[in-house]
């Protein structure tokens, strides 16, 4: 944990990585949502077929990882402009640590509660 | 710093979006209810400024990666208006497809 966030160059090439990585999940995810969605939005059926075929079940789901991944980073750049100290630093990382956590938990139930939807 | 701004905004929609995903936890009606909303004429305006806010805050990552690794540093500016006019086209591009359908 120390040393992950401690290494600053680690963790810009991590925030590269799930940046670039996400310019195709943003791809696929808006193509294929848009696929299944008919004139007023995706029915509540398709997202459910959608999630249920293995493929895009990994995919959503890595998506959400990666999104979440990238978005918490560019947080924490963001405070470290504003001249966070390393005192408030160290809470800001077992704070996004959790945010992150809970919002990738959060993710992967509803995920998994719609793909074992029966129907 | 628009870099910065359109990355809160994305998070703050990421929020928005899982918020509004769990709304299919209350079943099909629940989800119909929710679709009718975004019907209203305010909900396509969101996803333009959505679409644009993506692929300006993608390709000025690239940027700023390729200027990071100490690549194109001589057209920096001119590479953030090509962004600029790339995301403009690709967002008038998006609205034409919107209007279309």
């Amino acid at each position: 944990m120390r040393f992950l966030f401690n290494s600053g160059r680690l963790i810009w090439v991590f925030q590269v990585l799930s940046g670039i990585l996400l310019i195709v999940f943003v791809g696929l995810h808006w193509f294929f949502q848009h696929s299944i969605a008919g004139k007023g939005g995706p029915a509540y059926a398709n997202v459910v077929t959608y999630l249920r075929r293995p493929v895009f079940f990994g995919l959503e789901t890595t998506f959400l990882l990666v999104v979440i991944i990238h978005a918490l980073l560019g947080v924490r750049a963001i405070l470290l402009d504003l001249g966070l100290s390393i005192r408030a630093l160290r809470w800001v990382n077992w704070g996004l640590l959790i945010v992150g956590t809970a919002a990738l938990w959060y993710g992967l139930r509803l995920t998994l509660a719609l793909a074992h939807v029966k129907g | 710093m628009l870099h910065r701004l359109s990355g809160i905004a994305l998070v703050l929609y990421l929020i928005l979006h899982l918020i509004v995903i769990s709304q299919l936890y209350g079943g099909p009606e629940r989800w119909d209810t929710f679709l009718k909303l975004t019907q209203s004429p305010f909900f396509p305006v969101f996803d333009v400024l959505l679409f644009g806010g993506v692929i300006f805050h993608g390709l000025n990552g690239l940027r700023l990666t390729l200027l990071s690794l100490g690549y194109v540093l001589r057209w920096q500016k001119k590479l953030f208006w090509l962004n600029l006019a790339v995301t403009l086209g690709l967002t008038i591009g998006y609205i034409l497809v919107l209007l279309g359908n």
